[in-house]
């Protein structure tokens, strides 16, 4: 078929420039009084300008949880125990509630997992882009309507469409004008949290379509969670897979289709039946995620790790006793595992 | 039979797709555990070991005459005074209590078993008798409770403690029914209700066996509501003098302080102590409601509270601005 | 040959106003039949009428028209009769979080069906239960019985419910997404456990939008768009070589992994339920091959290839409208 994203001529994944954002060594943990879930622990992450990050894991591994750290909107038990949100440079974690609301959505914006119930049922589509604006900036009425009119054929909606109710709406096409009115203000990262899992495939293509033709034109960055990692190997010019809150390997999406090396990673894609070539039984990954209040010592997938064989070896020692840290293994591909470290 | 590849082993308790929800076997103890239920519990349940305990702890009659001892004040003696007619009304209260908790929960168990029963198969069976069902309620919704039972209980020869239980539930059920009704049917379309179907279950046990099991919580709340009504409306009218006048209850001794001109007198006893052990069932009663409300819906108001989070966030508020 | 076949299935329901009644055709005039030990798909976009085929097999609607063979009879309106057929035809939900009663434990789940069905006796009922969670991968049993659903993953819910629908002995499973709601990871092993369940002689039927999962399992292959099949076949065949312009479009949307974002047409026209369809073909907005006759007659699911039919004037025309494809493009 066509070329990997990455390589298209022109599309180059940017790099080398300073990011829009940076995450370091970042720990959310929900605490309540008997139990502390530590749903993010010691991330770092860096998203360059233009760029395209996605964000896969399974379900209860953090994902939703950083990407709602990095947009400031935690709510109690939520809190983030340490570590630095970076947006050009200025620490977020810091910010005061006005700032912080100003910061907001002009600068970073959210798809929230489930957006599709986010819009109010008793306002107009029109009103409720132009409360958001309004809220933001110096605007008539009027300005901010022929705006979200143009915003809406952006995503492949009719203009007439922002007199609608939510109802009126199909699951699609909410999940468009939620995408709309993430960009609205223009910002320069755009976080997406699950936008299309609750949509069909036609419509979802349709959606990342849209989506990756607007991120050409306007430059603006992405963090892209899912589970379906298949979609983010064609989405993405980069590739992040979380594991019980860590980030467990960072690659090029090519790289990572590839050449995965963590065991993890290996398991996710190999539980995706392909659509072509011959049909092997495919084998998953045993078992499920740990329960973050109490993970697993040392690697976290150890007990689901195919490669992690009880015996008396130094790899298993340290596989049970030592946390791998993400070390480099080819130019922007990071892995966190003790038996890649040792084959090195 | 062939066994086959176990590919997902025991989780931990806490899966991240555990969603904490009401059961049947631990909603008793859910109620033990939250403060105001519990307060509730403690209340009611120390007025049924009063009632329980009456005959031992009162004069063999209440209200025998003894018009040396008329219009005491509380003492070692009468704990909680005379009447003017130097009955013991320590004895009355005590065993008041007896006639208040039995008409309330009776009223409160008929009215209960004719509204889950008729609101949940009304809901279930749609067409034809949830109409004559839906008629029915409205019908007695709009009768008025209590002038119908001032009615009632003026023209009425026998107004025995039966006939107040069968009126009090006949027009408090319908109110019952209605919200029943309503929970029932946001049940009888969820695909558990389908499944049962599709495994070939009756009507009638998809009713009581899969759909009221999910209900406990809403329906034991009705009955603490009539509980909590009849016996107010109970007393209420003994108060205004609609009552037996041969019946020893809270509401005859408040009656009876009243057509007396007690307090004119600077007697406080007679309405103090009935009304306290009121005030005291009513509040338990109260609490205990409370408690099923806070204990069955926290799963339902973390939802509400999330959409509105979830939306003040795509559209931060205006007045902010 | 066939266990379950169904002939002319159509179900109707009412939409639109109080004044203008329109009428929804959420299935129209569907046939197929499940073959013991072969897994049929049914594919097709969210509204086009897969969970109503479903629903209509596990006798939760009533037709509109058309019937539901079983074994070569219509199955009777008497709950004896009614009974039977459901020992026999099971339905698997798609949403593992409310297809059990949250008030009950996993053992009633599946104690339930066999003393209804009388296939086991108050004293065996036990070991029949384990017997059956072992079946669907849940060790240990006696700790899983006992347990309430809220306590189970997704996953182990979704196992359970497959275990309930296994207990009456079925011939025929309907699975309505059986994996759409589920985590990737235990997306896999609810394939695998179908696919070993077929070895056993069960007919299946798999409902779902993902095609890949759909090749990964099934042997054939039922296309729905609006509310009528469009192209069905053997799976591989289908998928390497589709007719219908829909199914193509299908194909097209999968992310494979491959990179590169292949573009799709995007979508004109109006959403896929049929509210009193007109004459013509249901897909005709959406349809790059589109001519004339496509908007006036409707067409005929032709079988164009051995084994392979479609339901398209221009890929699969009928033998004898052949002069009809010279007509002239649609505007
Ligand atoms: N409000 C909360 N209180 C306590 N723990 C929470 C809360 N929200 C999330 N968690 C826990 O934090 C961990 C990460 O959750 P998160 O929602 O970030 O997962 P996710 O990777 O986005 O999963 P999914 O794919 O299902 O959306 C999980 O273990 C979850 O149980
Ligand atoms: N009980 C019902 N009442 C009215 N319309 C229904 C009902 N069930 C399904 N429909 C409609 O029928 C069409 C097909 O629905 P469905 O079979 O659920 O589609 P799918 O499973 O393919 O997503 C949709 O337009 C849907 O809105
Ligand atoms: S460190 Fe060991 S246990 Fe962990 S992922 Fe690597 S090989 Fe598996
Ligand atoms: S019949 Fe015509 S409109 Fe319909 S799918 Fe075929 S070419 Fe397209
Ligand atoms: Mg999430
Ligand atoms: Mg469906």
């Amino acid at each position: 078929m066509t070329v990997a994203l990455s390589t298209l001529p022109g599309e180059a994944a940017p790099v080398a420039e300073r990011p829009v954002l940076e995450v370091e060594e970042l720990v959310v943990e929900y605490a309540s009084r008997s139990r502390t879930t530590r749903a993010v622990d010691g991330v770092s992450l860096a998203i360059a300008p233009g760029e395209i990050v996605g964000l896969a894991g399974e379900s209860g591994c953090g994902k939703s949880t950083l990407g709602n750290a990095i947009m400031q909107v935690l709510r109690p038990p939520a809190r983030i125990a340490s570590g630095r949100v970076l947006f050009h440079g200025e620490d977020l974690v810091r910010l005061s509630g006005e700032q912080l609301r100003r910061h907001r959505w002009r600068n970073v914006s959210m798809v929230f997992q489930s957006a599709m119930n986010a819009l109010n049922p008793v306002l107009r589509v029109s009103d409720q882009f132009v409360d958001m604006m309004r809220s933001h900036e110096r605007v008539s009425k009027r300005d901010a309507v022929g705006r979200a009119g143009e915003l809406l054929e952006l995503v492949g909606i009719d203009r007439r469409r922002l007199r609608a109710y939510p109802h009126e709406l199909s699951g699609g096409m909410r999940q468009r004008v939620i995408i709309a009115m993430a960009l609205a203000l223009e910002p320069e990262l755009v976080i997406m949290d699950e936008p299309t899992t609750a949509l069909d495939v036609v419509v979802q293509r349709e959606i990342l379509q849209q989506v990756r033709e607007l991120q050409r034109a306007r430059g603006f960055a992405v963090l892209f969670v899912t589970h379906d990692l298949s979609l983010l190997l064609e989405l993405a010019h980069r590739v992040a897979i979380m594991y019980a809150g860590e980030i467990v390997e960072v690659a090029p999406a090519a790289a990572l289709r590839d050449d995965a090396r963590h065991p993890y990673t290996a398991g996710l894609l190999s539980s995706f039946p392909p659509l072509t070539g011959p049909v092997e039984r495919l084998s998953g990954i045993p078992g499920s995620p740990p329960d973050l209040a109490a993970p697993p010592s040392g690697c976290r997938f150890h007990p689901r790790c195919p490669h992690c064989v009880p015996g008396d070896t130094a790899l298993h020692r340290r596989q049970v006793a030592e946390r791998p840290v993400l070390r480099e293994v080819a130019p922007g591909h990071l892995v966190a595992c003790h038996l890649v470290e040792e084959g090195l | 039979m062939s066994q086959l590849q176990p590919t997902i082993e025991l989780a931990p308790a806490t899966t991240p797709a555990a969603r904490t929800r009401l059961r049947i076997p631990g909603w008793p103890a859910l109620l033990l555990r939250n403060p105001k239920s519990r307060a509730g519990i403690v209340l009611v349940g120390f007025m049924v070991i009063v009632a329980l305990i009456a005959p031992l702890i009162s004069v063999s009659n209440p209200t025998d005459f003894n018009l040396l001892a008329a219009r005491q004040a509380p003492s070692w003696h009468h704990l909680f005074g005379t009447t003017d007619q130097g009955s013991d009304i320590f004895s009355q209260v005590v065993l008041g209590a007896r006639r208040s908790l039995v008409l309330g929960a009776l009223a409160g168990l008929l009215a209960t078993v004719l509204a889950t029963t008729l609101g949940v198969l009304a809901a279930y069976s749609g067409g034809v008798v949830d109409e004559a069902v839906n008629f029915l309620t409205n019908v007695f919704l709009v009768i008025p409770t209590i002038p119908l039972l001032v009615v009632i209980s003026a023209y009425l020869k026998s107004r025995s403690m039966g006939t107040m239980i069968v009126v009090l539930a006949l027009t408090l059920w319908a109110f019952e029914a209605r919200i029943l009704r309503g929970q029932a049917l946001s049940l009888k379309n969820r695909d558990f209700v389908l499944a049962a179907k599709v495994a070939g279950e009756s009507t009638w046990r998809i009713v009581f066996g899969e759909i009221m099991p999910n209900m406990i919580s809403r329906i034991a709340a009705a009955f603490v509501l009539v509980f909590y009504v009849s016996l107010l409306v109970d007393a209420g009218l003994e108060f205004l003098g609609l009552g037996d006048t041969t019946h020893v209850s809270w509401g005859m001794t408040l009656y009876w302080a009243q057509t007396n001109s007690a307090v004119l007198q600077g007697e406080w006893w007679p309405f103090l102590f009935p009304g306290l052990a009121l005030v005291i069932t009513v509040l338990g009663l109260t609490l205990i409601l409370a408690g099923i409300d806070e204990v069955s819906n926290p799963r339902l108001r973390d939802e509400v509270r999330r959409r509105g989070f979830l939306r003040s966030l795509v559209l931060p508020v205006r007045r902010a601005a | 040959m066939s266990v379950l076949e169904v002939r002319g299935l159509s179900k109707e329901f009412g939409a639109g106003g109080v004044l203008h009644r329109a009428r929804l055709h959420a299935v129209d005039d569907v046939s197929f039949s499940l073959r013991p030990g072969r897994i049929t798909a049914l594919a097709g976009e969210s509204g086009s009428g897969k969970s109503t085929v479903a629903r209509l097999i596990a006798r939760l609607y009533d037709p509109t028209a058309g019937k539901v063979l079983f074994g070569g009879h219509v199955v009777g309106r008497r709950r004896r009769d009614a009974l039977r057929y459901r020992s026999q035809v099971q339905l698997i939900f798609q949403d593992p979080f409310g297809s059990l009663n949250p008030a009950k434990t996993v053992r009633h789940h599946l104690a339930r069906p066999l003393r209804i069905h009388g296939l086991a006796s108050r004293r065996d009922v036990r070991a029949r239960v384990e017997e059956l969670l072992e079946t669907v991968g849940l060790v240990p049993p006696a700790a899983i019985a006992d347990k309430y659903p809220h306590e189970l993953s997704g996953g182990q819910r979704q196992r359970v419910a497959i275990a309930r629908a296994l207990a009456v002995e079925p011939r025929v499973v309907v699975a309505d997404e059986p994996i759409s709601m589920l985590d990737v990871s235990i997306r896999v092993g609810i394939l695998n456990l179908m696919r070993d369940l077929k070895e056993r002689g069960i007919a299946f039927l798999y409902v779902t939008h993902d095609l890949a999962s759909a090749r990964y399992v099934a042997d054939d292959i039922l296309v729905m768009y609006a509310g009528q099949v469009v192209e069905q076949g053997p799976v591989d065949q289908v998928l390497a070589g589709p007719l219908h312009p829909y199914t193509r479009l299908l194909i097209e949307s999968v992310p494979d992994g491959h990179g590169g974002l292949a573009p799709i047409e995007l979508r004109r026209g109006a959403a896929a339920a049929a509210v009193d369809p007109a004459p013509g073909c249901r897909f005709v907005d959406r349809c790059p091959l589109a001519i004339g006759v496509c908007r006036e007659r409707t067409p005929a699911l032709v079988e164009a290839r051995p084994g392979q039919a479609a339901r398209c004037h221009v890929t699969a025309p009928a033998p004898t409208n052949r002069e009809d494809i010279h007509a002239q493009p649609a505007a």
